[in-house]
């Protein structure tokens, strides 16, 4: 056997060339701007020089002498006729050249400066981490603002940087062009001193390699030419503009020996640096584009790197697999939950090697026999030395069949029960790849059962999905341990179930269990034997006309785990206003209530399924949910449900009660029309007019519509298909039913009327100016009766909005996504229960600070107290145990719980009326779940973290601008919220705080009123009555007395707000200011002056605009529009513990870090909750420690955390590509390859979850 | 990141938990129990106004009382930073 070496990456060096080692890497000097000569032979000295590597197959390289397969390519170079700066640092050249000195090439900051700068580097303190840093562009701003040196006291000019490349002089005897070759000189004198305190690593990377004397020839391999149809050749773009940067070299020299007028020379100079720069970067700003013949732009060494196409997000994080497929998916609820369909057609393409074995080999040589035409059969035969026997090309393949021997690999086709990976786009979640069993099936579709699309977010109108092959056992192995539909019922996000009964099958449930379904003995064996029941049949529950008939309830009891025990309201009790608590189920037999989505439903914590799941275990759970649904499937094919027309029908009477409603609405809106054009309409404060009118119009058009909808609903009768699905929750509301048999309702955009498109009307339908609900889009009809055109335009004018608004969503949901993932993928839990990056920053000490894991906890909690209390009060016996024995067995089992869980266990024991052998069963039970939630090491918490922020993103609605509170203040709410929160944004679009009072002001009207004057803002313009403007010498501010009392300010108030000004001198006569100007200003400064003195802020704190007062809690509470908490907190009066503020950022600057970090997990909570979309908090405390992590608020995404990861590979893949390579160069970075994107990179396995583990093994010392 | 002049200091505000310094001894036992580097651990500047009254100097470690939604309390910990 040969002992294959194999070499693995320890690390990646990023550094600059030197033109010397441009040329000492160099095979070949390029001179000649032709590729190939008229034989087509590649010309010597050329772009396709033979030295530079092989093309085509059995051509030999001419540099090492392997054929294509081998030969890596070399690099050539060109030696240019003048140095060019490069593109890249360009930057950096920028900045040298500002920051130090033109004669002595030092820094431009004292020595004593750099020695002190030199002093923090050089004492690698630990607490210097974050100043070390900032040295850099410390010693940039300084050096920037020096006239003279410091070090060799030499004046120094303004440098003028025209983008992109040149470089101006302004000295006393006029502006001076700097070329590239005197930068070169420049930087060639620069200390290594200096250097490394500007980050540079001197080593790896001199200033004067910015500069380009020789440039590097890319080798074939990475531009090779294509032959086209017609034979003709295509080059690559990299050739192409090869190719001109050697044509203009070639006569830049000749001109140069030729001595040509140094005007013309400096031209082509300019254009040498114009096509190298494009070579490197095509899409510079300040320079045309080099373009094709055809017009498409070149794409150059930086578009092939950049973006989602580019090198590292198209091809090095993302590569193109095989052994997969992809077809449109299909229903069949005739599956098991956990299978896939396989189309036939599919099964014989994808194949799973199999090594023939003395158990298998009978079986596989069947398989070869049949071939791979017909299935199942065989694809491949691997012989142990390697060859590999296509069957297509094999005539007899019974003797090959023959030959077969133990130890032969044989690539079998795809056959039942085979674990594959199924997976849906956009995969948001863990969900969105599980592990199916195959199940091959005729036509052309993938099957999957209906409840599992909630976790795929899957339907069946044209999705298409992928399956994948595991090819290796470990594959497989981890594929059934962890990727189990079954597995995944759970969703890590809430610890709740995400797959359960669905559409028909809630329907179906509630059907079959409700009180009057009978089943006679042949119907209940039937449905008990599809369900797979295997015990003995029970007795008949009741009769009917004498015979015996089982119940429906009795039928679903029957797949009901025995000893299970379980209380619930029923969706459908809530709908029908029934008894709560309906659903009774008690040792395994379901006494009372129907079954429908709230006890079997997708997506329904706390539901049987869940308790079921949870108590009993996943595969007891799938179990029960595949039982359930296969029969309760077949109940409702057999008994017949559908809805349609006639199940809307309305009777007369309601219909005329309907059309009543709505008149009376219509005159209740044209009355408050006319009580607005009197003027008597009833003000709601903070409003206008318009805008009260609008709220009163609007208000009353919806409960219009409510009502009408109501009346039709409950024209219905409880067995109307229509309600059964609503009150079930099998599919749509009463709201559906409403508008599809009352009315449809006012049709909105922006959340608003249909206001305005033409000049003042909606459509041009209508008179201008006109208010009624029809001209602004209030459909009365319902879909039943079907819309008027001009009802229809309106609806689709609203239908529009959320078209939008989707596109628009998954698009920003999606981007945030991305950083998310980008942030966190690679935090892991360690062994030691903290929660780390890979180069052992602490992000948290303990996981969620309990270390429980959400997937295994119960819906968020290590295990369910209450619950295990109440199946152990059923099996218990004895008397009550006493207070001490509790408090003894909870101390002595609850020692490794945290405070809260031992609390709350403690608490619930003490309420309870078990005995003592109870409680210790209990608390038994409750170590042992609580030591199974625990989560593992490894775990890819950070991963699990970011998809279930980014997850529930898809679903927020985008734009609501929703009233918190009071109509008067309007905040961002949804996902512009969220991405705002991540972004760390140092200001919300809309700022707003809760001010809560001391003692007084908490109770008295009259101080709230005071304290708030003292935080409302108030400039002089809010308390004028006009402005009086004399352009030559004053300007006259007439105050109005009512306004300065509503704001409760004195003249003398904004006498001295307005002193400070020098522009003026103020003097006041009664409530009369006037600003008497100094000098004789021009029209323009006064109007100015003005403007200034109209904003001068007289009373309150700056950028509090509005304010509320309201009563919440039997205290007063001021709200505001604008945040300013540094400012509000000087306030007296004000509570100042309780200060809240929606600016995070805010709070981190006065508040400190801790803070922010809480302000931070309560304002995502808040926006998660105010969607209705459950989110553990484990998850939101984790985002927020990490933003918090580093002592100031760093952002999810380019400028934060993803912008300061470690890994050059990492930030490079996630944006801004080429500029952080360049960096990484300059700076003499060292990737280490520890996260995860680095090593999808350079393929190796991946350090998180399975891939954290490594077996290592001590080599035992001799004795 | 720099504090304001005048700056109101409020250590009792709601979101602001309990901020203490480690004595020299049980940083080393901090560390020694999570085996890492001063670096390693979460940062906090020598400026954040939450520590600003206790004296801090950077180096020092803080011990954060977090109240925690999930575990009733929790400890963190930071270490401080120079700006």
């Amino acid at each position: 056997m040969s002992i294959q070496t194999i070499k693995s990456i320890d690390g990646i060096r990023f550094s600059i060339w030197s033109p010397t080692e441009v040329r000492k890497y160099s095979v070949a000097e390029i001179t000649a701007p032709e590729t190939y000569d008229e034989d087509g032979m590649p010309v010597q000295g050329g772009l396709m020089d033979g030295r530079l590597g092989t093309l085509e197959p059995g051509q030999k390289c001419l540099t090492c002498g392997n054929t294509v397969a081998r030969c890596p390519g070399h690099f050539g170079h060109i030696e240019l006729a003048e140095p060019v700066l490069h593109i890249a640092f360009i930057d950096n050249i920028h900045k040298l050249l500002q920051s130090t000195c033109r004669s002595c090439a030092r820094l431009k900051v004292p020595q004593e400066d750099l020695d002190e700068f030199k002093k923090i580097k050089e004492k690698q303190a630990a607490y210097t981490i974050i100043s070390q840093k900032r040295i850099p562009e410390q010693i940039i701003e300084k050096a920037k603002k020096a006239k003279t040196c410091p070090h060799c006291g030499k004046a120094q000019y303004e440098l003028i940087f025209t983008k992109p490349t040149i470089f101006v002089e302004k000295t006393e005897i006029g502006e001076h062009r700097l070329l590239p070759i005197t930068i070169r000189e420049m930087f060639s004198q620069i200390l290594d001193e200096d250097l490394k305190l500007l980050a540079y690593d001197p080593v790896t990377a001199r200033p004067e390699w910015f500069i380009l004397q020789a440039l590097p020839v890319a080798p074939v391999t990475v531009r090779p030419s294509i032959i086209l149809e017609t034979g003709i050749r295509s080059e690559d773009d990299l050739t192409h503009k090869m190719v001109d940067i050697i044509r203009v070299n070639q006569r830049l020299k000749e001109s140069k020996e030729a001595g040509t007028p140094p005007l013309i020379v400096q031209d082509l100079v300019d254009l040498l640096q114009y096509h190298t720069t494009t070579y490197f970067d095509n899409e510079v700003s300040g320079i045309p584009q080099a373009h094709h013949r055809s017009g498409r732009p070149l794409k150059t060494l930086t578009q092939r790197l950049k973006g989602k196409e580019g090198r590292f997000r198209g091809s090095l994080s993302g590569k193109r697999v095989d052994f997969s497929s992809r077809t449109v998916i299909s229903p069949d609820p005739n599956l098991d939950l956990s299978e896939v369909g396989v189309p036939e057609a599919v099964a014989m393409k994808l194949t799973i090697p199999e090594i023939i074995t003395e158990w298998n080999i009978k079986r596989m040589k069947d398989l070869v026999i049949n071939g791979p035409d017909t299935f199942p059969g065989v694809n491949y035969i691997v012989r142990p030395d390697g060859v590999k026997i296509r069957l297509d090309f094999v005539e007899d393949r019974s003797t090959i069949a023959e030959t077969l021997e133990i130890g032969y690999l044989v690539e079998r086709h795809l056959a039942d029960g085979d674990i594959v990976m199924f997976n849906r786009q956009p995969s948001l979640h863990q969900m969105s790849i599980m592990a199916h069993y195959v199940r091959v099936l005729p036509g052309k579709t993938f099957r999957l059962h209906p409840s599992v699309c909630p976790p795929y977010n899957a339907d069946f109108d044209g999705d298409e999905m992928n399956l994948h092959v595991p090819q290796s056992e470990e594959a497989r192995a981890e594929a059934i341990l962890l990727m189990r539909v079954q597995d995944q019922l759970i969703s890590p996000r809430y610890g709740g179930p995400i797959i359960g009964a669905l559409r028909d099958f809630v329907t179906g449930a509630y059907l079959l269990t409700k009180d009057d379904t009978v089943l006679t003995i042949q119907e209940f064996s039937n449905l008990a034997m599809l369900g797979s029941y295997a015990g003995q049949l029970p007795k008949p529950g009741t009769k009917v006309d004498g015979t015996p008939v089982y119940t429906g309830k009795q039928l679903f009891s029957l797949f009901l785990p025995k000893d299970f025990n379980y209380v619930i309201t029923s969706k459908w009790s809530k709908g029908t206003k029934g008894a709560e608590k309906d659903v009774v189920i008690k040792n395994g037999e379901l006494i009372s209530g129907v079954i429908d989505k709230s006890s079997i439903g997708a997506e329904e914590p706390e539901s049987v399924l869940h308790r079921i799941a949870k108590d009993y275990g996943n595969d007891i759970g799938k179990k029960f949910l595949n039982s359930i649904l296969i029969m309760v499937k077949q109940f409702i094919t057999h008994y017949g449900f559908s809805y349609g027309y006639s199940d809307l029908e309305v009777p007369e009477k309601d219909r005329q009660k309907i059309s009543d409603d709505l008149a009376q609405s219509y005159d209740v809106v044209f009355d408050f029309i006319s009580q607005h054009k009197n003027g008597t309409l009833k003000l709601t404060r903070g409003m206008k007019p318009e805008e009260a009118l609008e709220v009163n119009i609007v208000n009353e058009l919806g409960q219009a519509r409510d009502k009408a909808g109501s009346t039709a609903d409950q024209s219905f009768d409880h067995t109307n298909a229509g309600r059964i699905m609503a009150t079930t929750g099998a599919r749509g509301s009463a709201l559906n039913i409403g508008q599809m048999a009352g009315a449809l309702g006012q049709q909105s955009r922006r959340g608003n009327r249909l206001i305005e498109g033409y000049s003042n009307r909606a459509l041009p339908h209508y008179k201008e100016k006109d208010n009624s609900p029809d001209a602004h889009g209030f459909v009365k009809s319902n879909y039943r009766d079907g819309l008027s055109a001009l009802e229809f335009f309106f609806h689709a004018m609203g239908g529009r909005e959320g078209l939008v608004d989707t596109a628009v969503r998954t698009q920003q949901s999606g981007y945030m996504q991305r950083r998310l993932i980008n942030a966190l993928e690679h935090i892991r839990l360690e062994y030691d229960g903290t929660v780390r990056d890979p180069h052992g920053h602490i992000i948290q000490f303990l996981y969620g600070e309990d270390g429980i894991d959400v997937a295994k906890s119960d819906h968020g909690e290590a295990f369910n107290v209450n619950r295990l209390i109440e199946s152990q009060t059923i099996i218990d016996s004895g008397k009550k145990a006493t207070k001490d024995e509790i408090n003894d067995f909870t101390k002595k089992y609850t020692k490794t719980f945290n405070p809260r869980l031992t609390r709350l266990v403690t608490e619930n024991l003490l309420e309870s009326k078990l005995s003592r052998n109870g409680v210790e069963a209990v608390c038994k039970k409750g170590l042992l779940l609580y030591n199974k939630a625990k989560v593992e090491p490894g775990q890819a918490v950070g991963i699990i973290t970011a998809q279930s922020i980014g997850e529930p993103g898809t679903q927020m609605t985008l734009r609501t601008f929703h009233f918190a509170g009071i109509k008067e203040r309007n905040v961002t709410l949804g996902l512009p919220r969220l991405i705002e929160l991540v972004d760390a944004r140092k200001k919300p679009v809309t700022p707003a705080m809760d001010i809560y009072l001391e003692d007084d002001g908490k109770q008295s009207r009259e101080k709230a009123v005071e304290i708030a004057r003292n935080v409302l803002q108030t400039k002089v313009s809010a308390l004028l009555a006009h402005v009086d403007t004399d352009y030559a010498t004053s300007i006259r501010f007439a105050l109005s007395p009512q306004r300065l009392s509503d704001r409760g300010c004195t003249v003398k108030d904004v006498e001295e707000a307005l002193q400070p000004n020098k522009k003026f001198k103020v003097t006041t006569t009664d409530t009369l200011v006037t600003l008497n100007l100094e000098g004789e200003p021009d029209a323009q400064t006064v109007i100015a002056i003005r403007n200034k003195a109209l904003n001068v802020t007289v009373k309150g704190v700056p950028d509090i605009e509005r304010i509320t007062l309201l009563k919440e809690n039997d205290q007063w509470v001021i709200q505001t529009t604008g945040s300013n908490i540094a400012k509000v907190l000087e306030v007296e009066g004000i509570d100042k513990n309780n200060l809240k503020t929606n600016n995070v950022f805010e709070i981190a600057s006065t508040l400190g870090i801790e803070a922010a970090r809480n302000a931070l997990i309560s304002e995502l909570n808040a926006t998660l909750e105010d969607q209705g979309l459950e989110v553990d908090s484990r998850y939101i405390m984790l985002v927020s420690d990490l933003m918090c992590s580093r002592g100031y608020m760093q952002q999810i995404g380019r400028h934060g955390i993803a912008g300061t990861k470690d890994s050059v590979l990492a930030r490079a893949a996630f944006e801004i590509t080429v500029p952080t390579i360049a960096h990484a160069a300059l700076a003499g970075e060292v990737e280490k390859l520890k996260g995860i994107t680095e090593n999808v990179i350079v393929g190796n396995n991946i350090p998180i979850g399975s891939g954290t583990v490594d077996l290592y093994m001590q080599v035992s010392k001799k004795r | 990141m720099g504090v304001k002049k005048n700056q109101v200091l409020v250590p009792d505000h709601a979101f602001v938990p309990k901020h203490e310094i480690v004595s020299k001894e049980d940083a080393e036992k901090v560390l020694k129990k999570f085996n890492c580097k001063p670096t390693e651990l979460p940062l906090i500047f020598v400026t954040d106004p939450a520590i600003l009254g206790l004296g801090v100097k950077p180096g020092d470690l803080i011990k954060i009382t977090r109240k925690s939604p999930t575990a009733g309390e929790s400890l963190y910990y930071r270490y401080v930073v120079e700006v």
